[in-house]
């Protein structure tokens, strides 16, 4: 067991996130104001005693409007990521150890997936059901459980072939035991990776599509749709819009630095 | 320094270069941006691109009070106890390749307009004829007051027959305004250039532009930055900061257009009209006039302007109280519950409201009324779609609440819009909804034949009297259309009615 | 005889591609909410003049009443004379308008990625050869860069380029100065994953043991970067290159609303809002197509640089 080594940029993004995750869930706790209301008199207000970090167009509490946007794009990074690993990891190892056609159906069904754009493809899905949370989140798992699929798959495949594997299998063990025993150590430490860049791209498109217009719907916090919001105000109150960008940008750093490798 | 010297010599050669214009550069072109496409050729469709850039005119025009005036009829007069309207056509027009007017091309025009989905749908035609070369002769049914304001509606805007292809599918825009198309790609980008064998004022500059900029945040900054010389509906956040750069001047109109809440009053939480009443009361207009829409003055709970005075209620004031607005819920038997939701039966009250991003005030101000509801205890989901739902959800009665700007001045009268909104039993597909009020639907037939002044007034007041009072639409605010000009140009005119930008007018500074 | 198997496979695939995007978009497209006719009513007559009237006419001429499965099939046969139909809002041919919309978008993607290619590269080779300060700053330039999702970048740069020191516009296209902010954007989005990338390939490839012998053979260190460096480099570079093509289709999209260009991403969001369903297929159609095209060029790409290379697929 290695200590904690503060100079790995895997220990700085989990900072950075663990910051972000304490303030999302904390702030409301901490601040008596609501996240909806509005006070149309106190509108672009610089921060204070009580609203710490302003007021938006509306006279909104920025501090508390702030937590919610960054609750709900952790919830979709995490859903995302949770979904789209169990779908992508399960098929993988079927098609690596399943049947041949089991892997050229998979195969074919990744091939027509990758040929449109993942925001393309998420942008279509938004449009069948506008401002809906759980739409956003079928359409991102389904883009992203192709990676995993594809590495468990590339994995699995070269485990299945060495000398422990089939001596496992002429010894009469289950697949249950085979996924656990060999597979899954294999596959495990690439997927913290892929995780970490599914998470940012999940956040990243679901500020996307807020920025044009398709994604989550007033009078919800979401980054990318402040983003629009407050930008005729960068004028008028530069701190308004500055705060979802940092938030933002600190969000899908944290996740990029816990990848462990940088930028790619 | 250098460069405005350098660009007035180079306008200066240009000019020596004799009567035929120069190709368009930024230095003689008028460069326009606004929300709206062009998504065909067809005047019915996209006319009203076609008029405000002045390559398309109408028969008639009308002055930003809504009154009539002539356009390439020089005069008019309704006969036959209003059954016939006769038009004389003005001598000397010609359309841009060259063809004089004459009243059977005019005639043909109309036929073909009447024949789409154009103003003059609806309008009780039996006929429309040449009777010579310059006269037209329009024959009715019975008589229909609005038909001048209809002839000045970009639909019925004239096309030169070489205009057509043989399946009568529009391929060239040819018209007789005092610019000329000078390049068109649909759906997005239209340059005009001057037509000197105008039949009015010619125009002072050579070339404009009119470019589509979806996206409100992109208009005001090509404004700011001095790459649109003229930009339409700025985004009324952005004005203040606007203001204040001394490249530009803010103009500011009053449109006929007014943002409402269209009301389903045959929706259980919404027949008592008290309950609209209630809605209405706890609206903040003022709050909502200042902070979002940054026009004190436009709150208003009446639909139509002080201008059109038939129409308008003197000496009220928008009212706001939340307390009466709680009573009279409280009398509907209405109760808040733990949630702080008014709940009735076990139902708490909930209603959708759906709007459209295309102006980009109606989202915040949607937002604005949901939480001001929300204070009440109604509970509002605003989702905001394409301003299609909003037919939509009236025809098949699925819509509760929508949040619309709609426009009075479509046609420069505001009858003929009234009676296509409250006209008929349900309602109109931007006016009422499953409103009983037989009193106002025969009072709106009996106004198009009415040619007395004093009675139209007084008719014309009980029906905005009805409207103010039962409330089938709340109206919240006039719509405030706020125009960057940048200080190069002078003689900028904005038309109340939106059928023209007056380009002729403008000239270089 | 490898290279012809390649070719044969994208071409397959391109098929199967053509065909599952057009199913796809057009059963999310069957399945979008609202009544059609009155979405095109509004398209095509405006907010003012949709109603319950304009959307009847649409119905009547468009013949939207026809059943699901013939109109798809109708659609499919279409497609193999490539015939995309007519836009449902102007009535102009898809393919006209695709044509005219795509020149704008590989404007766009090329520029950007010559422009990021200009930066990249230079920028990741002297991160690996000098390191020390140069490779910490760039690398703390591309993470940052790289954290930020592209629009915000878009928007930055017409903060400063547009707005403060007022050197090119903000939007809108027509001149050469209009492309410069969108392809910028689009060029630093890449360029700070690339440039990475040039970095690890280049330093791999200077503390290789044949670039260390080639300049005891005498060569200097420029001859021997350009003799046996360049085509190590190269390599992984282009084939890094196709995997970013999706960042860039995707930059393409958010830049063109951004900038108001008016390419596919820009028409494929428009036509989405205004439920123009020959204009959606014809879209993502061309996206897809163009897609699995890039590939294809990429494979060429690096078969030509590496021939011992195997299938990258």
């Amino acid at each position: 067991m290695k200590g904690i080594d503060f100079t790995s940029t895997r220990f700085w993004g989990a900072l950075i996130l663990l910051t972000l995750c304490l303030y999302a869930f904390a702030a409301p706790i901490l601040s008596s104001q609501d996240s909806a209301t509005q006070d149309l008199s106190s509108i672009l207000r610089l921060p204070d005693s009580t609203r710490w970090l302003g007021t938006d167009h509306f006279g909104r509490d920025m501090w508390v409007r702030l937590a919610d946007a960054l609750q709900l794009s952790l919830l979709m990074a995490a859903l995302c990521v949770l979904t789209s690993a169990l779908i992508g990891v399960t098929l993988g190892i079927l098609a690596a150890t399943g049947p041949a056609w089991a892997d050229r159906v998979l195969d074919g069904m990744t091939t027509v997936i990758l040929a449109l754009p993942g925001l393309v493809l998420v942008l279509i899905f938004a449009a069948i059901l506008p401002g809906s949370f759980w739409m956003l989140y079928v359409a991102i798992s389904l883009v992203q459980w192709i990676e995993y699929f594809r590495v468990t798959r590339a994995i699995t495949r070269q485990v299945a072939r060495s000398p422990a594997v089939q001596s496992s299998r002429l010894m009469g063990f289950g697949a249950l035991y085979l996924v656990r025993r060999h597979y899954w150590p294999a596959i495990a430490p690439q997927l913290t990776t892929i995780a970490a860049f599914g998470a940012a791209n999940a956040i990243l498109m679901m500020a996307s599509l807020g920025f044009v217009y398709v994604g989550i719907q007033p009078p919800l916090a979401e980054l990318g749709l402040m983003i629009v919001e407050h930008f005729p105000y960068y004028a008028d109150a530069p701190w308004l819009l500055a705060q979802p960008l940092i938030a933002l940008a600190l969000l899908v750093l944290s996740c990029h630095l816990l990848a462990g490798r940088t930028a790619r | 320094m250098l460069k405005p010297l350098l660009s007035a010599g180079v306008v200066a050669v240009l000019a020596l270069a004799g009567t035929a214009h120069a190709e368009p550069t930024p230095q003689n072109t008028v460069k326009i941006q606004a929300a709206f496409e062009f998504s065909s050729l067809d005047p019915s469709s996209s006319g009203y691109v076609y008029t405000r850039m002045q390559i398309l005119e109408t028969l008639l025009n009308v002055d930003d009070r809504g009154a009539l005036l002539p356009g390439l009829a020089e005069a008019w007069s309704v006969e036959d106890g209003g059954k016939a309207w006769q038009l004389t056509l003005r001598e000397g027009v010609l359309f841009h390749d060259g063809t004089p007017l004459n009243a059977q091309i005019a005639a043909a025009e109309l036929n073909r307009a009447a024949a789409k989905p154009s103003a003059l749908q609806g309008v009780p035609i039996s006929a429309i004829v040449a009777t010579d070369a310059r006269t037209l002769r329009i024959e009715l049914s019975e008589p229909y007051r609005p038909l001048g304001a209809v002839l000045a509606h970009y639909s019925t805007a004239l096309l030169a027959p070489s205009a057509y292809d043989a399946n009568q599918q529009v391929t060239a825009l040819i018209g007789t305004g005092p610019f000329a198309v000078h390049e068109i790609t649909v759906p997005h980008k239209l340059v005009v250039e001057r037509f000197d064998a105008y039949w009015g004022r010619t125009a002072g500059i050579e070339y404009a532009s009119y470019l589509t900029g979806h996206r409100a945040e992109a208009r005001v900054l090509q404004a700011r930055s001095g790459q649109a010389d003229i930009v339409f509906g700025l985004d009324p956040a952005s004005v203040p900061m606007l203001k204040r750069l001394p490249n530009l001047d803010i103009v500011r109109s009053d449109l006929p257009r007014s943002l409402a809440l269209k009301l389903n009053a045959g929706h259980p939480y919404l027949a008592d009209a008290r309950a609209r009443e209630a809605l209405s009361l706890a609206i903040n207009r003022t709050g909502i006039a200042t902070a979002i829409l940054h026009a004190p003055e436009a709150a208003s709970d009446q639909l139509l302007p002080s201008y059109m005075s038939d129409w308008h209620l003197p000496n009220r004031k928008a009212q706001f109280s939340p307390d009466r607005a709680t009573e009279l819920l409280a009398e509907l038997g209405w109760r808040k519950n733990s949630e702080r939701w008014l709940e009735r039966d076990g139902k708490t009250f909930e209603l959708n409201l759906i709007t459209y991003a295309d102006r980009p005030e109606l989202t915040s101000v949607a937002t604005a009324i949901q939480d001001q509801w929300k204070q009440l205890g109604v509970k509002l989901n605003v989702s905001i779609t394409n301003s299609s739902a909003i037919p939509a959800g009236h025809s098949d009665g699925s819509l509760e609440v929508a949040l619309i700007a709609r426009n009075y001045g479509v046609i420069a009268d505001p009858l003929g819009v009234l009676i296509k909104d409250f006209g008929s039993e349900r309602g109109g597909d931007w006016g009422s909804m499953d409103w009983a009020n037989a009193q106002v639907r025969s009072d709106l037939t009996r106004l198009v034949a009415e040619n007395d002044p004093g009675l139209y007034r007084r008719q014309a007041q009980r029906i905005a009297e009805a409207i103010y009072t039962e409330r089938p639409l709340i109206p919240i605010a006039y719509y405030v259309q706020q125009t960057s000009v940048n200080s190069r140009l002078t003689g900028f005119r904005f038309d109340p009615y939106e059928r023209s930008y007056f380009l002729n007018e403008l000239s270089w500074r | 005889m490898m290279l012809r198997d390649l070719l044969i496979k994208r071409l397959l695939q391109l098929l199967a591609v053509a065909w599952g995007v057009g199913t796809l978009t057009y059963i999310l497209m069957r399945a979008l909410p609202g009544d059609m006719a009155y979405r095109i009513a509004a398209s095509r007559y405006g907010i003012d003049g949709v109603d319950s009237n304009a959307a009847a006419m649409v119905r009547e001429e468009l013949g939207l009443d026809q059943s699901g499965w013939s109109a798809y099939w109708q659609w499919l046969g279409d497609l193999m004379q490539w015939n995309l139909g007519n836009s449902l809002v102007s009535g102009l041919p898809v393919v006209d308008t695709l044509w005219h919309m795509l020149g704008h978008s590989l404007l766009l993607a090329l520029t950007g990625m010559l422009i990021a290619a200009l930066i990249a590269i230079p920028l990741g080779l002297a991160s690996a050869y000098w390191g020390g300060w140069l490779n910490r700053l760039t690398l703390t330039l591309s993470t940052a860069m790289h954290a930020l999702p592209v629009f915000v970048i878009g928007l930055l740069a017409v903060v400063l380029f547009a707005l403060e020191l007022a050197w090119l516009p903000v939007a809108g296209f027509g001149s050469a100065a209009h492309l410069v902010l969108p392809a910028l954007t689009l060029a630093l989005s890449l360029a700070a994953i690339s440039n990475r990338v040039v970095h690890t390939e280049a330093q791999r490839v200077f503390s290789a043991p044949f670039f260390e012998f080639a300049q005891i053979k005498g060569l200097s260190p420029w001859q021997a970067f350009l003799r046996h460096g360049v085509r190590n480099i190269s390599v992984p570079v282009v084939a890094f290159f196709g995997v970013q093509l999706i960042t860039v289709i995707e930059g393409v999209v958010m830049i063109e609303s951004l900038f108001s260009w008016p390419g596919i991403g820009h028409g494929l969001a428009h036509a989405i809002f205004a439920r123009d369903i020959p204009l959606i297929q014809g879209a993502a159609l061309t996206m897809g197509v163009l897609f699995v095209v890039l590939n294809t060029l990429v494979d060429l790409a690096c078969h030509a640089l590496d021939p011992r290379a195997g299938d990258p697929a």
